[in-house]
Parts: C-alpha cells; structure tokens; sequence
C-alpha cells in the first residue's frame, strides 16, 4: 500500500475537479430543489465516470470526493457505487451498459432502521434516486436479489434534510422477476465499497465547508482586521482541517484495504465512514459559525453543503452505529 | 496498518529485528509507561541499563539510522528510518531516556557548530554526555523569544546572569545548551546567542523541580556571574534564534510514528480494562473506546500520508497536525481508563483498582504533552498560519 498517487489518479483527480465546478454549480443544486430534471445535464455529462464502479475502489473515491464537494445531485452515485459493483459482482447481463454510462440504476436493501444488510421486511428504506434512475436491484433475505425496472413500482419520496440526495421508501411485496441467490460475503463486500465511497464524498463535503471558511476568514474584516487573525478563528479552523485531513487519510486506507482484500478493511471501512462524517458535520457547523450571520441565511449557499453533510452523516450508517461496530470487532462482539 | 515497501527497506528491517532481538535489554521491554511514569519510583534518572542500551545502539549502527557510522549510524535512507521507527514503536523498545543530546544538541552542532563543537556530537549521540537544553524561563515560556538570561562579553568569556526553568536532565547533565541575551537593544529574536555551559562552571545552581505527580526530573537552573569561554559560542553572535529550530530534520517525517503507537497501545490497554472490568455490556463504554480507535487508526492513516509526500520532496505539515492530535487524544485516552475505574479511580493503592495507578499516573504525566515543546495553542497557532495561510494576529 502506499499512498501516493499515481499521476492517472492526480489526472482523474484534477479532471474530475474542473468538471463538476463547471458543471455543478449551486444553482443547479437549487433548480433541483424543486425539478430534479435540472440535474439530468449533469448526468450527460458525468455519465462515462460510471465505469469507476467497475475499477479500483480508490479511483472511485477520487470522484466522488469531487461530486461531494459540489453537493451533486442526480443519480451517480447510487448507480456508480451501489448498483454498478453489485452487478458486476454477481456477473449481471445488464453490467456493460451500466458500466457504460447508458442505463442507470440503485440498490434498495435497508429495513426501516436503516441498517444496510439482507432483511426480510417488505418495504426497503432509505434507496436513493429512485424515481430517477432506470432500473432497482431489490435485495431480500437469503440474500436474494433481483433487478427489476423501476416503472410504476409503489414508492414514496421521503422529505429529506439534504435536497440534494432524494431518499424513497420502495414496498418491494409483489415484485415482478424472479430472485437470484447472493452470497453473503459477496452483498458484504458491496455495501462497505458503497460506504467508503460515501466517505469519501463527505471528506469531499467537509472541504467544501472548510475552504467556504477559510476563504471568508481571510477576507471579511472586523476591527479593522481580518477575523482569521484572530485565534479564537484560528483554532477552530486549525481543529477543522485536522479532522478533514484525519478523515481524508482513514478513506484512501479504507480504500486500498478494500481494494487489496486486506483483513483490515472491516475495521478501515468503519473507521473511514465514522471519521468523514465527523470532519463533515465539525466542519459543516463550525463554517457557518465562522461566517456568522450571512451563514444563516437562506441566500448563501452554505445550507446546501450543511445539508448534504447532515444527511450523508445519517446514510449507510451515522458515526455511532459505525463505532458500534467498530467495537463489536475490538471486543470480538 | 503497515505500509508494504521495497527489498531495499525490508532487508533493512530483518536485520534491524535481528539485532533487537538479541540485544534489547530486559527492562527495556516493559513498554512506553517506563519513559514517563515511575518516575516516583524511579531512583536513578537514567539508569546504567538504558546507558549501556544508548551506547550498544550507537556502537551497531542502530542510534539514528540516517546518519553515517561515525554518528551512531549506518546512512539510511528516509523510507528505511521510517521503517526502524516503526519498528522500534511496535516493540515500544525507547532509544535513549535522555532526548536532549541526541535529537536536539547534535543536529544543531552538525548544521551550526564550528569542527571543534562538531568532535562533541558522537558522545552526545551515544549518551556519553548528558546533555540539558537551557531554553524556557520563567517569563518566556511560549514567547520563547523574551528569554532575558544575560551573557555579556568580557574579553575572551561571557559572564552569565540569568535562570532557566524546566530543565530537563538539568540533575544529572554535564553540559547544556544556554539561550542568552546577548543584545538586549535589538529586537527580541535579534539578540540571542547559544553557548555551551559545563554544568560544573562555578556559579551554576541546580534546583530539582517536582511536577505535579510528584516526580522531579527537571530543575530550574540558576546562573550567577558564570564564566563561559568566548569560544563556546555556537554559531554567529545574536543569531541563536534560528538554532533553537534544529532537530533531525530527516527524523522529522517519521516522529509521528512513536505518538501514534503510543496511543493504539493505550486504546488496546483500555480495551483490556474495560474486560478485567466487566463494562463490555456497556454500549457508552464501547462507543468512547471505539471512537478512540477510529481516531487513532485515521491518524496513523495520515501519518503514511504525510511521509508519503514527504518522500516526494514535498514538506509535511502533517507534523504539526500529528503533535497536537496525539498529545490530546492520550490525554483524554487515559482520562477514560480513570474515569473507567470507578470509585477506586480516587486511589492509586495496590489493593484497589488497576494497575497500581497506572492510568492516574499516565493522565497525570500527560499534560506535558500539551505543554512541553510548544503547548496544543501554540501547535494551533502554527497550523493556521503556517499550513493554511491565516493573518498573524
């Protein structure tokens, strides 16, 4: 393992970057709020990064923590990092033209607590973009899945904290298609990939929120002074970027663990999501702090990323569940 | 976690644990707890083994790696120093009980020093000399720079006037490294100059000072009227301040290692608690453990970062972040193995609670570590002015 990047990675890294600040704008995240179709540009125009669910977890997170970083919305990450490495674990028909960028699609598999693992209850919770995305890889006890397109299936958007991710309730009782045998170790393997992704965008949410800080710190002046001369200023964005940086760390070793098979990937995983979720909502509150007043209101943009980092704390598992686990391991259950 | 590295550096490794296995002494395996804690108990401040322990290390090339043999080493390179720290935090195995010589007075000499300072660097590398570094007083603590100990040129010796406080190893230490005003009308970090004091000059007094557990291993240092040779001046005149940065600088990106393994020792130390205990039904207990955990493990995760870039030539801020990270998760680690004890937590009695007060003792010692060397203040200071561009107040 070594964690320089190679200068593929730097390239992906730096396209990704121009891209989305070109592409994703927050005024496309607004237009969302209230017509999801004003995200469908954006998919054109990141469809082909798709197939970074087919390749290196590590190359992946190197994406997303660029989709993270504008609060993207739209249906790539469920389809990148959920449903893309499910099919092409389970060696789907549907694989090429998903890793292609031509159709889209998501997982739904966690019970109503929200947990991500097999579950014998009939309405699946939580299931991103639904209503927006081509097919749903429904996943039942067994595990069993099966993928299945998503029109007419009974669903309901859920009013969410973050607009910039759309969550559904989908009632999976009377499914058409047959169900395939999953293996265990196989759904396993998925959801962590999916949870170090989602990491991985948070570290890139926390930076968003930090720079918006530190930029503004330099330039808004009270007392005649900048307020970043302050200490008070100082050490809270000298506290943020430590957890930012910690987090940032703990996903590109969860990453290269997953990647590698190493025995230590369960607890990276969970080291990886617990940490980003912390940088993302220490840096999410401390930014509109340092902002003050202009951070509360409705005008600027720093709600959409508080948001998004609020509602990713609280996806695929918030810090407490992930250190429960955590402990489950360090005190072998 | 342990980064995979090259034949070169692997080859390194098995001889390094070839030599440690037949030479770490016996006492030298008891763990981190021996360099801090103990230290009440603790007759002799550095014990002939951990001498004897410097000197073999020194003798076999094994003191610090990087530098050439003459000097306790055998040319290392960074990837391979990083690889020896590793290895000596994993076994816990300290290099030296007295830091001052080896890590502070001879890269210092090495970059500043004329050939005569220079032939003082080997016995300060193998621990022949024990060193001090007279540096804080009791006006200049984290304003280091308002140090007002005088030294005033008197044909061919200054005479020093002056006090210097929390003078590590000041009790036992033959030499020391003085930080004296030698113009007090120029701006403050204009006019200070380093000398070399024999601790044995007449004028010196030497009173022990206990820390808060109890223990005295540092000293407040008074001079009067000392005479030190005009030639014992290290560097240019009034321009000691920059020296007071050196360290092993080739160290630098790899230091991180020994505090980070500190701490995953601790976290492991309390998962032992918390079972001897009986609190593993405890669902608060297990969270705060395991947050320590995740803490711990994204730090070492930053650390290989860090050294990552540095190995590219890039710098390592990552340094400042590691320092004040570590210093205050142990603090707050051994917080919780207290609080973890309950009611026994009020005693450190042999009869009752854990570890002979171990955790009491370890809590205690480690507010030096958000203190000594720049407090966590200081560090944040550091990291919003240096690593990310803020205006100095």
């Amino acid at each position: 393992m070594d964690f320089t990047l190679s200068d593929e990675q730097q390239l992906l890294r730096d396209t990704a970057r121009t891209l989305l600040a070109k592409e994703c704008p927050p005024s496309l995240v607004r237009a969302h709020i209230d017509d999801p179709a004003a995200a469908d540009e954006l998919w054109l125009r990141v469809a082909d990064f798709v197939a970074l669910g087919g390749g290196p977890l590590t190359d992946l997170c190197l994406f997303v923590a660029e989709t993270g970083s504008v609060a993207a919305p739209g249906p790539f990450f469920a389809t990148a990092a959920l449903f893309a490495p499910l099919l092409a674990a389970i060696d789907h028909e549907l694989t090429p033209a998903v890793l292609a960028g031509e159709t889209t699609g998501t997982v739904a598999l966690a019970g109503a607590d929200g947990v991500w693992a097999a579950n014998d209850e009939p309405v699946k919770h939580f299931v991103p973009e639904l209503d927006r995305v081509d097919w749903v890889a429904v996943i039942e006890a067994g595990p069993t899945v099966r993928v299945v397109p998503t029109d007419e299936l009974p669903h309901r958007l859920l009013a969410t904290i973050d607009w910039s991710r759309r969550l559904f309730e989908l009632d999976s009782a009377a499914l058409p298609g047959t169900a395939a045998r999953l293996d265990a170790a196989t759904l396993d393997e998925v959801v962590r990939r999916a949870t170090v992704a989602l990491a991985a965008e948070q570290v890139g949410t926390a930076r968003r929120l930090f720079d918006m800080a530190l930029e503004y710190a330099k330039q808004r002046i009270q007392f005649d002074v900048p307020i970043g001369s302050f200490q008070a200023i100082q050490h809270k964005l000298a506290n943020v970027s430590l957890e930012v940086e910690r987090a940032d760390s703990a996903v590109q070793y969860a990453a290269m663990a997953v990647d590698a098979l190493d025995d230590d990937r369960r607890r990276a995983a969970h080291v990886a999501k617990a940490a980003a979720g912390t940088a993302a909502t220490h840096s999410a509150k401390d930014s509109i702090q340092i902002h003050g007043g202009i951070g509360y209101t409705w005008e600027h943009d720093l709600h959409l990323f508080l948001r998004r980092a609020y509602g990713s704390e609280a996806w695929l598992g918030p810090t407490g569940w992930h250190h429960d686990r955590l402990a489950d391991l360090l005190f072998n259950a | 976690m342990q980064l995979s590295f090259g034949p070169e550096v692997e080859d390194f490794r098995v001889e390094l644990v070839a030599f440690l296995d037949e030479h770490v002494p016996v006492e030298a395996r008891t763990g981190f707890d021996m360099m801090d804690s103990g230290a009440e108990d603790r007759t002799e401040v550095i014990p002939e083994w951990a001498r004897r322990w410097q000197a073999t290390l020194f003798d076999h090339g094994w003191m610090i790696p990087g530098y050439p043999a003459a000097l306790g080493g055998r040319d290392a390179t960074p990837i391979q120093t990083l690889a020896y720290l590793e290895e000596m935090a994993r076994r816990r195995v300290p290099r030296s009980l007295h830091f001052p010589g080896y890590a502070i007075v001879a890269p210092s000499l090495l970059e500043f020093g004329n050939a005569e300072q220079q032939a003082l660097i080997p016995a300060a590398i193998r621990g022949d000399t024990i060193w001090c570094i007279g540096m804080s007083e009791p006006d200049a603590g984290s304003d280091l720079a308002g140090l007002s100990t005088r030294a005033e040129l008197d044909g061919d010796r200054f005479v020093v006037n002056g006090q210097k406080v929390w003078t590590s190893y000041a009790t036992v230490a033959q030499k020391c490294f003085v930080y004296v005003r030698t113009d007090p009308t120029a701006p403050k970090h204009k006019g200070i100059s380093l000398l070399i004091v024999d601790m044995d000059t007449p004028g010196i007094e030497i009173r022990p000072l206990r820390h808060l557990s109890g223990a005295a291993n540092f000293a407040e240092v008074f001079f009067t009227d000392v005479e030190v040779p005009a030639a014992n001046l290290v560097g240019a005149q009034n321009d000691g301040w920059r020296i007071t940065q050196g360290s092993l600088a080739h160290e630098r990106a790899g230091l991180w290692v020994e505090g980070v393994s500190r701490l995953e020792s601790t976290v492991q130390s309390l998962v032992d608690l918390v079972q001897r205990r009986g609190l593993t039904a405890d669902a608060g207990v297990r969270r705060r453990v395991a947050a320590f955990y995740e803490q711990a493990a994204s730090l070492r995760a930053l650390g290989y970062k860090g050294f990552a870039s540095f190995a590219q030539g890039s710098s390592a801020p990552e340094h400042s972040y590691m320092r004040l990270a570590t210093a205050e998760l142990g603090k707050a680690t051994y917080e919780l193995g207290m609080e973890l004890q309950g009611a026994d937590a009020a005693t450190r009695d042999s009869e009752r609670g854990e570890e002979n007060g171990r955790w009491v003792n370890m809590f205690f010692m480690s507010f030096a570590n958000t203190i000594a060397g720049g407090t966590s203040e200081i560090q944040r200071n550091i990291i919003a002015q240096r690593v990310l561009g803020l205006p100095r107040a």
